[in-house]
């Protein structure tokens, strides 16, 4: 196990040397122009020129890609284009909003979603089941920041419990952080919600006809533990897999939560780097978001085998 | 036969019934039996004729969606199953009752461990600990001669072969001490060698704890090696039963007797001098029973129907010691040759 992950981690090297061969030559050859920006609307040819001198952009494209490339492997992704600080510094200190958010929609979305793909499986076809994959298809079909809106104007606005945008790091204390993270969790996370819990009501369809559940009622077991030992375990590698891609969906996905809640995260971070085409701060970003990516992969594959006895690597 | 009383399972007029796109399937279409503690009866029949739903509906296990007990009544030391509450069942399933399946490979659950799904049966039922559940599993595993059985443990069923698996079926099963067994072709889907293992395995522990045991299979050699009665089913009904040696020696329905006739027989000298007679095969097939039968279920494929056969049921009639049969014909086929 411990050399597979071993071999895991050393193939993921790959992966990430191809993500940033695209993404620094896909940025340069997007329309758009920094040197132009930094200099202003009424700059003359010859002040672009010098800021993209001073920037180093000047240089034949393939040697800045290994200038930048150089300092990567030293752990520097650079600086800034407009704000002069390291990009490091500057996704560090909006790390903290986005994996709070993510975690927490995640949270909402596994700890409701589950039981109520349980529920419908074992209620298939009955009234339960029917309400609460409607409500699935609901939850699927409606855009997030349309929730969002509908959430702030109820309980923000009209009931006023809970805050209306902003974010309160864990530092100034668990209620206020957490009341903060309510809404944007429940408006980004009804969509995995529906899909993790209609993915899991498929699984446990599937399992329930199994022969060894007829054999688990056989023995007398109590309903619980059909269901939620006996069922839901063989039935995890599936809706496993969809959280992961969940997460995976999430860790971009924040950027329009974090824009209507005014949430000072990665998302936020990447928008604004993009529209001013900060080069090494949005290289950065992608860079954080793939090693994500392809850390959570990594983790997802290796529960299988805790889930599934016969799994092994 | 044994005396009024002495019975731990008493089914009477069991009508199981499933609804299926083509109509309410009649799968088991009035079938009583008894059976005696200590017993080993033998239900027999072709694919579909209600053997397995039988068994299922005495467990109620019936999937309610589909199908559902019509009409009957099932007692166990004289308590209505029938009518019992869910509850109250499950807790004689497993306990009292137990059932093994015919597919080993899958009826085990393929991500628990061995011992989990077996103590957990003792655990449920006994009201014990784990830790105790857990040596009473070894002791199974023991007594169902599984070698290392402690080691086995902790191993799952993907590690087991089919022989192995069955075992730790049948150790899982008897756990609980019950009163009835009931054995969904336990022998089907293993190899002939295996097959004798198994049996002999189930009735030594028959032996060893006096547990009444339904043996249902299609194979009239299993039946013969290890049963004391055997009725058999044709198309949800039972159309005869006996004593098993009474109607090895003289089977009375013409269905019984198909079967038998397509049981292949080893004769080297009948090979050997070119007289061997061609295997027989009952011709024609099972009816569908989507609709009502109104004689016999079988005069379609029999031999000596008349007219009456197919328009009036035959009732079970007792011809002595203890051997019943549904056959309007049944003087002219105990007069023919088997």
């Amino acid at each position: 196990m411990t050399a597979y992950i071993v071999r895991r981690l050393f193939a993921t090297l790959p992966v990430m040397a191809v993500v940033a061969l695209f993404v620094f030559f896909l940025l340069r050859f997007a329309p758009g122009d920094p040197a132009a920006i930094i200099a202003g609307d009424d700059a003359t040819a010859e002040s672009i020129a010098a800021v993209r001198a001073k920037l180093g952009l000047d240089r034949p494209m393939v040697e800045q890609f290994f200038v930048w490339v150089w300092s990567l492997m030293q752990g520097d992704l650079g600086v800034s284009i407009f704000s002069n600080l390291a990009v490091t510094r500057l996704i560090s200190q909006r790390l903290e909003p986005t994996v709070a958010l993510t975690l927490s929609t995640l949270f909402v979305a596994v700890a409701l979603a589950v039981p109520i793909g349980v529920v419908a499986a074992w209620k298939a076809r009955k009234l339960v089941d029917r309400l609460v994959m409607g409500f699935a298809v609901l939850g699927f079909a409606m855009p997030g920041f349309v929730l969002a809106y509908i959430l702030i104007y109820f309980f923000a606005v009209q009931w006023q419990l809970l805050p209306v945008q902003g974010y309160k790091p864990i530092a100034e204390g668990f209620l206020p952080f957490a009341e903060s993270l309510i809404l944007p969790s429940v408006a980004l996370g009804v969509t995995y919600m529906a899909l993790i819990a209609r993915i899991t009501r498929a699984s446990m369809l599937e399992v329930l006809a199994q022969d060894y559940i007829r054999t688990a009622n056989a023995k007398g077991l109590a309903t619980d533990r059909v269901l939620l030992l006996h069922a839901l375990k063989n039935a995890a590698v599936p809706i496993v897999t969809v959280i992961g891609i969940g997460i995976a969906l999430l860790i971009s996905g924040v950027v329009i939560a974090e824009t209507v809640f005014n949430i000072p995260g990665l998302g936020r971070l990447t928008v604004d780097a993009v529209l001013k085409r900060d080069y090494p701060v949005v290289q950065g970003l992608i860079l954080v978001f793939a090693g994500a990516k392809v850390l959570v992969n990594l983790i997802i594959d290796i529960s299988y085998a805790f889930l599934d006895p016969r799994i092994r690597y | 036969m044994s005396a009024a009383g002495s019975n731990i399972l008493e089914v009477r007029n069991l009508e199981t019934q499933f609804n299926t796109l083509d109509g309410v399937v009649r799968a088991v279409d009035g079938v009583s039996f008894d059976l005696a503690r200590g017993e080993t009866l033998g239900i027999v029949g072709e694919s579909g004729c209600g053997k397995s739903v039988t068994a299922l509906s005495i467990l109620r296990l019936i999937p309610p969606e589909t199908g559902r007990i019509a009409a009957g009544s099932i007692k166990f030391e004289g308590e209505e199953l029938t009518s019992l509450g869910e509850a109250a069942m499950k807790r004689l399933r497993g306990h009292r009752i137990s059932m093994i399946f015919q597919e080993p490979m899958t009826s085990l659950n393929p991500v628990l461990t061995v011992g989990t799904q077996i103590a957990e049966n003792v655990v449920r039922h006994m009201g014990v600990p784990w830790r105790a559940a857990r040596e009473r599993a070894c002791e199974m595993l023991d007594l169902v001669r599984i070698a290392d059985a402690r080691r086995r443990l902790d191993e799952y069923p993907h590690q087991l072969s089919g022989g192995m698996r069955q075992r730790v079926m049948i150790a899982m099963a008897l756990s609980c001490d019950p009163q009835v067994l009931i054995a969904d072709e336990p022998t089907t889907a293993l190899d002939v060698t295996i097959q004798a293992q198994i049996l002999q395995l189930m009735l030594e522990l028959k032996e060893k704890t006096g547990t009444a045991i339904v043996l249902i299979t299609h194979d009239l050699g299993v039946v013969a090696e290890t049963t004391e009665r055997v009725v058999v089913m044709y198309a949800g009904r039972k159309v005869e039963e006996a004593p098993v040696e009474a109607l090895f020696a003289e089977p009375l329905h013409p269905y019984t007797r198909g079967l038998m006739r397509a049981i292949p027989r080893l004769d080297v000298e009948a090979d050997a001098a070119g007289t061997r007679p061609r295997l027989q095969e009952i011709p024609g097939l099972v009816p569908r029973l989507t609709q009502p039968i109104p004689g016999c279920a079988f005069a379609p494929r029999c031999g000596f129907a008349t007219e009456r056969c197919r328009v009036e049921p035959p009732p079970l009639v007792d011809v002595g010691a203890g051997h019943t049969v549904a056959c309007w014909e049944v003087d002219r086929v105990r007069a023919s040759a088997l």
